[in-house]
């Protein structure tokens, strides 16, 4: 399935008429894309280290994963929102780095993962899942994140 | 290789900053709420220093890399300005911390003075955040046409003697 399309209307988009002409307009929307990213770490260290037993083991697992997951919705939209606004300015350009891509494929594994396997797991009894289990999904969760964010950070350089 | 050291600088921003953020979500009330604050902040602290040392770790190798650029920048001038009124306000905070009784420890929402200290500590780190990346821009470099204040803010005083 070709995508180009989809880069080509972004190009063309009422959204690239503002961060093309506008470089302090993209600046502070990039902004955002930093502090959503730390938002979106903060949750993701601490619930990943609570399952793995690192960090707040005098709080119950369950109470803390709970707790992170709303923060953590509203940093992904607040990611993903400034993050199309981001590639407006240089659509085309996108479409042919490689780094861009491989974030992109982290990103759908990501998506998915948090929201059809690690949720829909983290919602049982923590103490009636496989230890293992539980510190695989934690181990799968940092990797896949920060692999996302360091091909993100990459897409600049390359 | 300033590469890797620039995004370690970006990553470790999600360790750092994103324990600062939990911690002052917690006190605004808005996260955590079932949770006693102090054991939020308690808890969270070495993760976070953890993470701040790498942060001033990179963060002085990133300024030695292009050091003339970086103290001539006035976005780098602002982030310093800002890191020391966070550093302040971290410190007042610990102490209102050290000072509370415990009396309002698991309350959902922690009192005016306290959540007065988080809301400021997210402003001015986020100000940290913005105004590094900032720095990245070229718009108001010394070799650019700017105002003799613009010149004197960000210390270009080769400019600066030029328009006497």
């Amino acid at each position: 399935m070709d995508l180009l399309f989809l880069f080509e209307w972004l190009d063309t988009s009422f959204l690239a008429d503002l961060s093309k002409a506008y470089g302090g307009v993209f600046a502070v929307i990039q902004m955002f894309h930093l502090l959503g990213l730390s938002l979106m770490g903060g949750m993701i260290f601490v619930s990943d280290l609570r399952l793995l037993g690192v960090l707040l083991k005098d709080v119950p697992s369950e109470t803390v994963v709970e707790n992170t997951q709303k923060w953590f919705s509203v940093a992904l939209a607040v990611m993903i929102l400034s993050g199309v606004f981001m590639s407006s300015a240089v659509a085309i350009k996108l479409y042919y780095n490689e780094m861009f891509w491989a974030k992109m494929t982290g990103l759908f594994l990501g998506i998915v993962f948090v929201y059809t396997v690690r949720r829909p797991l983290l919602r049982y009894a923590h103490d009636s899942i496989s230890p293992w289990a539980l510190k695989m999904t934690a181990i799968s969760s940092i990797v896949i994140w920060l692999t996302v964010a360091a091909c993100g950070r990459w897409i600049g350089f390359s | 290789m300033y590469a890797w050291i620039e995004s370690t600088h970006v990553i470790v921003l999600m360790l750092f900053l994103g324990m600062l953020f939990v911690i002052d979500l917690r006190m605004l009330g808005l996260a955590f709420t079932n949770v006693p604050a102090s054991r939020i902040a308690d808890r969270l602290d070495k993760p976070m220093m953890i993470g701040f040392v790498v942060m001033v770790v990179t963060g002085f190798i990133l300024y030695y890399a292009i050091p003339v650029r970086s103290t001539q920048s006035i976005w780098f001038r602002m982030k310093v300005v800002l890191l020391i009124a966070a550093g302040i306000n971290a410190i007042m905070f610990r102490r209102k911390m050290q000072q509370a009784t415990g009396d309002w420890d698991t309350d959902p929402k922690p009192p005016k003075r306290i959540r007065i200290g988080a809301g400021l500590s997210l402003a001015l780190w986020s100000g940290v955040v913005m105004t590094g990346r900032t720095i990245a821009y070229d718009w108001f470099d010394c070799h650019k046409q700017l105002s003799y204040f613009t010149y004197w803010a960000a210390g270009c005083v080769d400019e600066m003697a030029a328009m006497e």
